[in-house]
């Protein structure tokens, strides 16, 4: 049950009972729900009084000014950044998963994931790492270009994805786990981790014309 | 996806603007980047003050609105995604238009300041004209502020509010054409002339509206109507054959098939992917996408193909990219239907596919966890493998590489090279291995 680590406490935000029910039943020992909520204003509320590690948090939420778990993630941002968000969301339609990537979530699942790999994922985000599913990863290529030229020479570059970036991402939406990614490339699960990180971090925060651009196209602008 | 897109109506976006949104909306319209516009604006200044009047052109002229948006509701329903869309997020920018305002007043008050000290500014006609421009701003900016809140949904222009804006509007805009009339007159025209000419224009006006509102009224009131309603109907109209057409008659089938639980998976899971569609994408029209055909691909698969154990598998789909089919992706997408089939079939789940459409070729790679299979021992006989799947892609100047191995499954990886990318000469991919030579090969024949 508790190898080295300690139970994880999460959030659970979701407006459908039934839904919640389920993901309750499913996740594993290694995960425990210390609380719930149906809308924007309640899972604001229980955020700030609770400050789990993770907030497992639906994309489409009634409530608040409408903008769904986005607007969850805008509310919640002076809980600091120890309060950690995992996307969860029956769509897996671009201008959803970017735009709560964007406000701020540490990754995407959908809601056909299996209770383990959820368990993993949920581990992952507590453990300050990022989760992108095949899907996300796509849509990162999508954004970010996949011309050869269009490559990140520095760190500290925005805009761009590195070379070995770029090719992590592509194992990830050629659907290879980081384990896989990691021994094809010969380097650590840590560095794949690292990358990963890094990309989370460009989806976030760059200002790339042609990801604002295809945002725009699906309404993020 | 990226590769069709078409150029966004010409709307100025209220995020992102400066004044009235209008280098922001013509760089959306251009797809060129703001900045870019906003110079064009600058530089066109000098010359005879193009600049400004082009954009005061355009603020008048075009609606406020969301280019995006516009594009979507231009789009027929039918191929539209029928879930609610996220709102924009609220940003912080720079108070533009009130600084404007300000130092548009702190200079105003600095030239009546200099007329009251004795300089003589000669702008007999500044004020009227100030007045007159005032009014038509106030006017206008209900106006804007109406058509903004129709776009938005909300609850439109017939505030109290906006009724006063309209009529403060209209009175300073009046008292300033009175001005600048009596000013253009000379000073000879007496107070009782103007009074009398004012009541008789203002008479004219009520009649003339007198006479034209109840047909302007009902014009637009029908206009509204018979716009909202066939909207409502088509929209209506179109949820229901879909409902119909896909999700009662799966539910019906699901209800006969009850004892088959594979069949009964097959079937839910072809429904979630087809309302998922519905729900959530946009859709291309047909023809005009290779995501879309590949998407069509696998959905075929998935319903007619089974497992090993019997059981139906989902294949997890990515596309970067999308570009116009032709002959060279339909041998491609021949050919991933073949990889597909196998991979379903022979291998495992989960089955991984990935397309990517680069500026001078289409990469596919199919992937499952199942045991693998030597690749050498597959005899000359056996079509699948080799004709239908390396044949195929080679034959376009592609190749195919089948990587094989127990423990991480059996990945195929086609290149085609695509001809229609103008000015690129199209070389087959280079740092790909010959074909049929596996980097890992064992035993363990697939069936």
């Amino acid at each position: 049950m508790t190898q080295d680590q300690q139970v994880v406490d999460v959030v659970l935000v979701d407006d459908h009972h039934m839904f919640r029910t389920g993901v309750r039943a499913s996740l594993d020992a290694r995960v425990r729900v210390v609380g719930e909520a149906d809308s924007v204003e309640s899972a604001v509320r229980v955020v700030h009084e609770l400050r789990p590690p993770v907030v497992l948090l639906d994309v489409h939420l009634p409530g608040g000014d409408g903008g769904g778990g986005a607007e969850v993630l805008r509310l919640c941002t002076d809980v600091g950044s120890d309060v950690r968000f995992l996307a969860l969301s029956v769509s897996d339609a671009a201008e959803d998963v970017v735009a709560v990537i964007r406000a701020g979530a540490r990754g995407y699942v959908t809601k056909a994931i299996d209770g383990p790999a959820l368990s993993d994922a949920v581990l992952r985000v507590a453990g300050g790492d990022a989760v992108f599913s095949p899907r996300l990863a796509g849509f990162v290529l999508d954004a970010f270009g996949t011309a050869a030229g269009d490559v990140a020479t520095g760190d500290d570059e925005l805009d761009r994805l590195s070379a070995r970036e770029r090719e992590v991402m592509r194992l990830i939406a050629r659907g290879y786990s980081y384990r896989e990614v990691a021994s094809e490339l010969f380097i650590s699960i840590k560095t794949v981790e690292t990358h990963v990180s890094a990309v989370l971090r460009k989806l976030q925060l760059s200002s790339r014309h042609e990801l604002t651009r295809w945002a725009a196209a699906r309404r993020l602008l | 996806m990226p590769g069709v897109r078409t150029r966004l109506p010409l709307r100025r976006p209220t995020r992102g603007r400066w004044f009235g949104g209008v280098a922001a909306g013509v760089a959306a319209h251009l797809a060129v980047p703001v900045p870019l516009v906003r110079a064009a604006f600058v530089i066109l200044t000098p010359l005879g003050g193009a600049g400004p009047v082009l954009y005061l052109f355009w603020w008048v002229c075009v609606p406020s609105g969301d280019p995006a948006d516009a594009a979507h509701e231009s789009r027929p329903s039918a191929l539209s995604r029928l879930a609610r869309r996220q709102p924009d997020a609220p940003v912080r920018r720079w108070p533009v238009t009130d600084v404007a305002v300000g130092v548009l007043l702190v200079a105003v008050a600095a030239v009546l300041v200099a007329a009251r000290s004795g300089v003589d500014v000669g702008v007999g006609w500044v004020l009227p004209v100030l007045v007159l421009l005032a009014g038509l701003a106030l006017a206008w900016s209900q106006l804007d502020a109406t058509a903004r809140g129709r776009l938005r949904d909300r609850a439109g222009g017939r505030t109290p509010v906006g009724l006063l804006r309209v009529l403060g509007g209209i009175v300073l805009a009046g008292v300033g054409l009175l001005l600048l009339v009596g000013q253009a007159a000379g000073r000879g025209v007496d107070a009782a002339t103007l009074v009398q000419s004012v009541v008789a224009a203002l008479a004219m006006l009520a009649g003339v509206a007198l006479v034209l509102a109840p047909w302007w009224l009902r014009l637009v009131n029908e206009l509204g109507d018979e716009r909202a309603a066939r909207a409502r109907e088509s929209e209506r109209a179109d949820i229901a054959a879909h409902l119909h057409d896909s999700v009662l008659q799966t539910l019906a089938l699901i209800r006969a098939h009850a004892d088959q639980p594979t069949e009964v998976a097959r079937m839910a899971r072809a429904q979630e992917r087809e309302l998922r569609e519905w729900l959530y994408d946009d859709r291309p029209a047909p023809g005009t996408s290779l995501a879309a055909a590949l998407r069509a691909l696998v959905a075929e698969v998935e319903d007619s193909r089974t497992g090993r154990d019997g059981g139906a598998v989902a294949v997890d789909a990515v596309v970067v990219g999308d570009r116009v089919p032709d002959a060279d992706t339909g041998a491609l997408l021949q050919a991933t239907r073949e990889a597909l089939v196998n991979a379903v079939v022979h291998g495992r789940a989960p089955v991984s596919l990935y397309l990517e459409v680069g500026p001078d070729q289409v990469e596919v790679f199919v992937r499952d966890h199942g045991d693998g299979f030597d690749v050498d021992a597959v005899g000359p006989d056996r079509f699948g493998v080799r004709e239908s799947i390396i044949g195929r892609v080679r034959r376009r100047g592609g190749t195919a590489t089948v990587t094989s191995s127990p423990e991480r499954g059996t990945e195929v990886h086609l290149v085609v090279p695509c001809r229609a990318a103008p000015g690129s000469p199209s070389t087959p991919a280079a740092e790909t291995p010959p074909a049929e030579t596996p980097t890992t090969t064992t035993t363990q024949e697939d069936a």
